[in-house]
């Protein structure tokens, strides 16, 4: 018994109710039902290749096939039209990527950066990706706190982008990159000028801010370093390197396509089952015994939050998004969600292979448990050559910064103010296939903090921004999105606190993440930090409600969103002016 | 008097029928925005939804009436959430007991466990207000209060009987294997039985 007359039926018209759902547990019960694991995925076309004539055809994502096929599910595809750029193109025919160069960028200097359609090897496959200079990632833009630059932006893929300066608190709003707010976006062919200020030093990105989903995620993203003036704001190290996170969700034909008119994968995001760091999966370094490294992490994957361990050598957590934190703390690992930025010291003081991670505890819903899930990020190897200069003691000495103390003491006055925004994240679905709405129903008695895997790959790649609608609600007007009106002064220091809901159809974390402003973190959960750091993008954990003090420093009409792609585009944003 | 019985019940199993239909919103009901009272209150306190209920097990003389509840927060972490090296949570965890009436030289020590119970920790021994705090670093664990000797140290693991257990909100996670619509997979494939 199959039971393809279910897909006929318009999931949540009134025929769709108890009495289908009914007859869908019947079928699931039925003696010819037995038989459907053996064929349970045929319907998904996981063999079929990318195209059919013009068109790209669906096939179901890569997933773990021990897992059981919902009835009803059996071919169902998202009701957006499949799309993957590039496709038909022979790859041989674009340019071949090559491994990101250093930019170093004077005041007043004008640099150009370019999006187009390059070929990567990923593993063994060849795919035709996008990168900014022809680069994976983009090139990384060196400049000194202060500086001032343009970047003469020009578009060469098929659609229309911008590009985002992510944690930049930039003097003129109109270089942000955020369509319909900040600028038009930029059709394919055409150029814009951007004029970016770098007040903060520290670590930052550019991406585009269209369709983030499906640019960002075939390779368009870089990273802005921005160095200190002082030559002791940071402890001395050996070496530095940036490490950008990421992943790509590809099966033997390449890239899973992606939706044409609207995001896929809209409940959850878009996890990636590749693993890349700096754009390639076996990313490798060689340091020196006793050395001190510093890496710059910046975490730019659609939706995987990550948990990164340096195969337990001592960690020294330095800074994160838009300043150095009060005090330098040792941790063990580190917990990176999407958008957000970390600095860390590692001392490697064993000779030796070490193995970077992402170690977390997913979950399997189907079998109700969480199992140990490891990703090899990059390799180390540490030689028994001794390092030239040691920092080992300053590694150990854990600074208190006082300048950043002292900034931040400001602001303390303020913390225990009472909310002057409150927000809840939420969702609301629409038309979702009736087994996944009975299914969600059933799959949430419990939900994680942190989702750290696609635990539910076929209903989550079955949803798209046409059914989801991922929602920033206001408390005090009820207002949602880009509905809600918020205007601020500048210097405003707004204490906003945002709760996301355990009850709604399917609760995730969130990384929030403010434009052209900077905030911290004030409480969690009743609780008080007692080490702060100037953020832009932070972790709203389910069932949390989380103090941000914003301080409304430049004016401009900006926007606050969720940082995991797909949710950005099913909706979860909204708009807010700061006037002088 | 058939045709008339026939059409009552017809009616009445029609009504029915609509009445389990219009229990699924429509797309349209969906689209109502939903009052401001009606939202979730915000609140910052410790997570209402991870909160552990301690249930009494009534066979302490003393704690029949006993009430509890676990609240979880995030240890202290640079990254807000406090996740170990090896992907586990790390919570605070705070107990308060109530209801509860000791005699001299009683304490109560509150535990964690693994589901399997093959891993012990102790929290601590619940103060004058009944309350006591401590680190918990799995994903799963049973709260375990105990009635002890307030002259001894607690051990590796309780002694006393048991006076109320709980759970965290994780061990709701169930499995499917072999049940509702994944019927057709065997229960025993994955070890469940």
């Amino acid at each position: 018994m199959h039971l393809r007359p279910l897909r006929a039926l318009p999931a949540c018209t009134p025929l769709s109710g108890s009495l289908l759902v009914g007859i869908l547990l019947i079928g699931g019960l039925s003696a010819s039902a037995v038989a459907q694991d053996m064929d349970m995925h045929a319907g998904h076309n996981m063999d079929m290749p990318v195209m059919q004539g013009d068109s790209v055809l669906w096939r179901m994502p890569p997933m773990n096939m021990s897992m059981p096929m919902l009835p009803g599910m059996e071919s169902e595809v998202p009701i957006t039209a499949a799309y993957l750029p590039g496709a038909g193109l022979d790859p041989m025919s674009v340019p071949e990527a090559r491994p990101f160069e250093i930019m170093d960028v004077k005041n007043g200097d004008t640099i150009h950066l370019q999006a187009g359609l390059v070929r990567r090897q990923i593993g063994d496959q060849t795919l035709v990706m996008m990168g900014y200079n022809g680069q994976y990632p983009g090139p990384l833009l060196r400049v000194d706190k202060g500086a001032n630059i343009n970047v003469h932006f020009v578009n060469a893929i098929d659609q229309p982008t911008t590009v985002h300066g992510h944690g930049l608190r930039l003097d003129d709003y109109r270089f942000d990159g955020i369509p319909g707010i900040s600028q038009a976006p930029v059709e394919s062919g055409e150029s814009f000028l951007y004029k970016l200020n770098f007040p903060d030093t520290g670590l930052y990105w550019y991406h585009p801010h269209m369709r983030e989903d499906v640019q960002q995620d075939l390779g368009l993203y870089g990273n802005m370093l921005v160095s200190p003036i002082e030559d002791d704001y940071y402890a001395p190290v050996n070496r530095e390197q940036t490490l950008i996170l990421d992943d790509i969700l590809i099966d033997a034909n390449g890239i899973i396509p992606y939706g044409e008119s609207a995001p896929t994968h809209a409940l959850m995001g878009r996890f990636g089952n590749v693993m890349l760091t700096n754009g390639v999966t076996d990313f490798s370094m060689d340091v020196r015994q006793g050395e001190v490294v510093r890496f710059f992490l910046t975490n730019v994957a659609n939706s995987r939050t990550y948990n990164v361990v340096f195969g337990g050598n001592p960690i020294k957590i330095v800074a994160s998004d838009v300043s150095k934190y009060e005090r330098e703390m040792s941790v063990g690992s580190v917990v990176i969600a999407p958008a957000e930025r970390y600095i860390v010291d590692v001392l490697f003081e064993d000779a030796g292979e070490v193995t970077v991670t992402n170690t977390v505890q997913a979950i399997d819903h189907f079998r109700g448990e969480f199992y140990p899930s490891i990703h090899n990020l990059a390799t180390i190897r540490v030689s028994d050559t001794p390092a030239d200069v040691s920092h080992a003691d300053a590694f150990h000495k854990l600074r208190t910064n006082e300048d950043v103390v002292s900034d931040i003491d400001t602001f303390r006055p303020y913390f225990d103010k009472a909310p002057d925004k409150e927000l809840e994240l939420t969702v609301r679905v629409d038309n979702l296939p009736l087994p996944i709405m009975r299914m969600m129903e059933v799959d949430t008695l419990y939900v994680p903090p942190i989702e750290w895997n696609d635990a539910m790959p076929m209903m989550n790649w079955l949803s798209t921004g046409e059914q989801v609608e991922w929602l920033l609600r206001e408390k005090s007007t009820g207002r949602e999105s880009m509905d809600i009106e918020w205007t601020f002064e500048k210097d405003d220091v707004v204490k906003v606190r945002i709760f996301n809901t355990p009850d709604s159809f399917h609760p995730m974390n969130h990384p929030i993440h403010f434009h052209g402003q900077r905030f911290l973190v004030t409480h969690i959960d009743g609780v008080e930090n007692p080490n702060l750091v100037w953020k832009d993008t932070t972790i709203i954990p389910v069932g949390s409600t989380v103090d941000l003090l914003v301080h409304m420093s430049n004016p401009g009409k900006w926007m606050a969103h969720c940082h995991i792609a797909e949710h950005l585009h099913a909706g979860m944003m909204l708009g807010f002016e700061v006037t002088e | 008097m058939k045709l008339p019985t026939l059409s009552v019940l017809g009616v009445v199993g029609a009504l029915l029928l609509a009445a389990t239909w219009m229990s699924f919103p429509s797309a349209s009901d969906a689209r109502i925005p939903v009052p401001v009272s009606a939202c979730s209150d915000l609140d910052p306190d410790p997570p209402v939804y991870y909160a552990i209920d301690l249930v009494p097990t009534r066979k302490v003389p003393g704690t029949r009436m006993a009430e509890g509840q676990g609240d979880v927060t995030f240890a202290t972490s640079p990254f807000g959430v406090s996740i170990s090296e090896n992907g586990q949570y790390v919570y605070n965890l705070s107990i308060a007991m109530e209801k509860v009436r000791l005699r001299d030289g009683q304490a109560l020590d509150v535990w964690v466990t693994t589901p399997d119970l093959d891993k012990i920790r102790h929290i601590g021994r619940l103060d004058d207000e009944l309350k006591t705090k401590g680190t918990v670093d799995w994903n799963k664990f049973l709260v375990v209060v105990t009635l002890e000797s307030a002259a001894e140290d607690p051990g590796a693991t309780w002694t006393g009987p048991i006076v109320a257990r709980g759970m965290s909100r994780s061990g709701l996670m169930h499995t499917m294997a072999g049940h509702g619509p994944f019927e057709s997979e065997p229960c025993a494939v994955y070890g469940y039985r």
